[in-house]
């Protein structure tokens, strides 16, 4: 195997939002004047406001109010957009007013207003002496303009209102006139043909797929892969991982295939580290560690003594007893019967057998611990004088120390047997191996075959092993039937035992479930039988064999990586569990080794399948689960078909020479790109086609608005006509959607 | 650090340029769901009725794709053709798959519910 020079990644920090980049505070406009119109782009995720008379927004800050109370003065706060940010528990309490693309919180938005107006130094009394310019969803649901008049006219006294389509006024802002728009937004993406610069609404599509379904998927997608992460990744933080390392795959298909293989993922991997305290490890020094060892031996020493000393004490004791019991014999030897008795009584003993048996250990006792301070002596072979006399010649003592020398003579048989026996068992297994070492010698293929053939039974084996236990984990698992068959029948023999006389069932109309004779369980002791059959299942024997054959299956690695050439490290068992295999290694950890001790290992998420999978939703929206068509395969509907068919022959060819993309979601790295692969393939060959950006995705729309109206084209509903036709009605332009009474 | 009570103040204070008249409505909060049923009722039910092809928030809803569904492995996302029998999840390998058989109670729906497959129980 060639060894590869170890790969190493660039670690990048979890980016979180940082209050310091903060301006020190929002600006207030110093140029106000009335009757310039204000523009306001009310984004889901943040909102633009500004004059017409000024270049850019005043303000853009994000569509958050945080409702906060403060205890310590019994207030409640009131903060919107960047202000939200300044203080952490200000922080916790922010809410959007947004559910979805729509507003849901009018109260919310009526804050909004009072801080923006107030931003734009509104200073006319009674009212917003300004005509309002505002962005509305496409298709906007009549609640929205009825909140948003209401608001404008009866709340600000504004004296004329007109609404648009953000994305429309991007493309206004960028000189289009014919094309086809894509706008991408937070919770919503759109794609409007224009027209000689009317928006066509009627062949307009709209995904529900934006930037905040991305950064939420993306974030889904993490908790589901680190499920043990240590820190939570916050929405905030997803949302930068989404703007900072997801990127448009300009060919998703091919890329997708590839996308774990090991070249691959070393550029496609992502390595992010959230941050986290490091435990300093202290690092001793050479001498420390002598010093601790010094001390260890010192206690062990101590140890040593001390228990030395004890035993000594404890033989002192023994030596005493022994002493003073030997007395006792003697004296019980001469004693009458009674005398004895009386005699075992006051000491304590229970009878004859007893003291003897005492005496016994006692001898024993006393040997052993003499011997084990002396050290080790060789255990002479001891003699057995009078087992080979017989009975006759013998006294009754003599025949009891007969038995006795019997015993001990059998004894020594055996354990000179068992000695045999090892040193037999030896002698094979020298022969066994020296057996082995000729046929591999004489015969290496033969030898190597056979050894393979074991490898490979062993394995089989253990892979048996493991399908029993997955399916003694499926209830339906013929190996679980058999067991409950199993348990059924055991617990009816240890009930028919237990009653002594076996009880003839029932079997007319009795089923499992209702057999008058079925009693277990009535009583607790029925359940052991569980615990029974799974020490049984599992028990020791079962893993006995199995470390049995563990080891003889690396022995036979061993053996094989010694001597076949062809057995290389990459064929053993251990390494099919190696992590270069590994595809959900490599999905979780990247190309490299992952040390689960390693702090700054633990703390770190992989993006590699991730970087590509969250834009794509954008192309193909189920993967998200949307049932709905792709960016480009409705851009195709809508150039192809949808155009054409309403008689807006020429334009279709028109449209494709003018792609416009806008929003910050465009921003991704490569939108672009894919938009233009996937346009030129389904565009015959030849069709001229130009995609371009928006020149600031994210501001254009507000600028379109302040050019619409500063233009001559800018049409207002005034408070009159808003009182007299209801609020339903809105007066149709170029960049609006249309009036539908 | 700004005083937030100075920038609470700036949006809570009376403003000049308010109506003196204006009082908010009481309950201004619906969530989307019932913005949703609200409009589609009033479209059903509109006086005049509406004109053939009215561009409404449902008429310009995105239709479903007509292409081939591609699909891909719920867990790791690479492209495949092999589904679980009982969780219905999506794998890539053999591997993955052992990591499904024994994925912990819940999470299969929790990877289901990426692509809006899960079971909802009502």
């Amino acid at each position: 195997m060639t060894e590869t020079p170890p790969f190493t990644q660039t670690v990048f920090p979890l980016r979180d939002f940082d209050p310091a980049t903060l301006p020190s505070e929002e600006p207030i406009y110093r140029a106000y004047a009335p009757g310039v119109p204000i523009c306001i782009d009310l984004g889901a995720h943040s909102t633009k406001i500004g004059l017409a008379n000024a270049a850019v927004p005043n303000n853009v800050f994000p569509s958050i109010v945080s409702r906060w109370r403060d205890r310590k003065i019994s207030q409640t706060l009131t903060i919107v957009g960047n202000d939200v940010f300044r203080d952490s528990s200000v922080k916790l309490a922010m809410k959007t007013p947004f559910d979805g693309p729509m507003i849901a919180n009018w109260d919310y938005i009526e804050y909004m207003l009072d801080y923006s107006f107030e931003h734009l130094g509104v200073n006319s009394s009674g009212g917003v002496d300004n005509p309002v310019v505002m962005t509305e969803a496409m298709g906007a649901p009549h609640v929205f303009r009825k909140n948003m008049y209401q608001l404008l006219f009866e709340a600000y006294n504004a004296p004329t209102v007109a609404f648009g389509l953000d994305s429309l006024f991007a493309y206004h802002a960028n000189g289009g006139r014919t094309g086809l728009v894509v706008g991408a937004g937070h919770e919503l993406t759109s794609i409007i043909p224009v027209v000689q610069g009317r928006g066509i609404l009627t062949q307009a599509k709209r995904i529900n797929f934006g930037g905040h379904q991305a950064t939420t998927y993306l974030s889904s997608l993490l908790t589901l892969k680190y499920p043990y992460f240590p820190t939570k990744i916050t929405a905030q933080q997803a949302e930068y991982l989404v703007h900072d390392h997801c990127y448009v795959s300009p060919n998703f298909h091919e890329e997708i295939k590839t996308a774990l293989d090991p070249d691959v993922l070393q550029t496609l991997d992502r390595v992010i580290e959230a941050p986290f305290v490091e435990i300093a490890k202290v690092v001793k020094s050479e001498e420390e560690l002598q010093k601790e060892a010094e001390k260890r031996r010192e206690g062990g020493r101590r140890l040593q003594e001390q228990a030395q000393k004890l035993r000594l004490e404890k033989l002192v004791q023994k030596e005493k007893d022994y002493a003073y019991y030997i007395t006792v014999r003697a004296k019980m030897e001469t004693a009458s019967k009674r005398d004895v008795q009386n005699m075992l009584q006051g000491e304590g003993f229970e009878g004859e057998a007893d003291f003897k048996k005492y005496m016994y250990n006692l001898e024993r006792s006393l040997k052993r611990s003499r011997q084990g301070d002396l050290g080790d002596v060789e255990e002479e072979t001891p003699t057995f004088p009078l087992v080979d006399i017989p009975d006759e010649q013998l006294s009754e003592e003599e025949i009891r120390e007969k038995r006795k020398q019997r015993l001990m003579k059998s004894n020594y048989d055996a354990r000179a047997r068992a000695k045999l026996e090892k040193e037999e068992e030896k002698r094979l297994r020298d022969e066994e191996i020296r057996k082995d070492k000729e046929w591999r010698e004489s015969d290496l293929d033969g030898w190597v075959a056979a050894r393979r053939a074991r490898l490979g039974e062993l394995i089989a084996k253990h892979q048996v092993r493991v399908k029993i236990q997955r399916e003694g984990k499926d209830r339906k698992s013929k190996a679980s039937q058999q067991r409950m068959k199993n348990i059924a029948s055991l617990a009816d023999d240890a009930d028919a035992n237990a009653g002594g006389t076996k009880r003839k069932r029932v079997t007319n109309s009795a089923t499992i479930d209702n057999d008058p004779n079925d009693t277990f369980g009535a009583n607790d002791a029925d359940w052991a039988v569980y615990r029974d059959i799974n020490s049984e299942a599992v028990g020791a024997d079962n893993e006995e064999v199995e470390e049995e054959e563990r080891e003889e299956l690396l022995k036979i690695e061993r053996e094989l990586l010694e001597h076949d050439v062809q057995f290389t490290q990459a064929d053993t068992f251990e390494a099919s569990f190696d992590w270069k295999n590994s595809t959900l290694h490599k999905f979780l950890r990247g190309p490299s080794a992952f040390d689960i001790e390693d702090a700054h290992h633990q703390h770190q998420v992989h993006l590699n399948v991730e970087r590509i999978r969250v834009p794509e939703i954008y192309f193909q929206p189920s993967i998200a689960g949307l049932d709905q068509a792709g960016v480009c395969e409705i851009s195709e509907d809508i150039v192809l078909r949808r155009m054409p068919s309403c008689g807006f022959l020429g334009d279709a060819d028109e449209m494709v020479r003018d792609v416009f993309l806008c929003g910050g979601p465009v921003l991704t790295h490569g939108f672009e790109t894919r938009m233009r692969n996937e346009f030129t393939s389904f565009l015959p060959s030849g069709a001229l086609l130009r995609i371009r950006t928006a020149n600031d995705p994210v501001l254009d729309a507000w600028k379109g608005m302040a050019q619409w109206a500063n233009g001559a084209g800018a049409t207002y509903v005034t408070k009159k006509e808003y009182e007299e036709m209801g609020s339903e009605y809105i007066k149709e332009h170029n960049l609006g959607n249309p009036c539908l009474i | 650090m700004p005083d937030m009570n100075e920038i609470s103040y700036l949006t809570t204070k009376p403003h000049s340029f308010k109506s003196p008249t204006w009082k908010a409505p009481n309950r201004r909060h619906k969530p989307l769901k019932q913005l949703l049923s609200d409009e589609q009722k009033r479209l059903n039910t509109h006086e005049p009725p509406l004109a053939n092809d009215p561009v409404t928030y449902f008429s310009v809803e995105a239709p479903p794709s007509l292409r081939p569904l591609k699909v891909y492995c719920d867990i790791t996302g690479l492209p495949t053709t092999y589904k679980a029998p009982g969780s219905n999840l999506r794998y890539y390998d053999a591997e993955v798959f052992e990591l499904i058989r024994n994925i912990a109670p819940g999470v299969d729906q929790q990877y289901l519910e990426l692509r809006a497959a899960n079971v909802i129980l009502r």
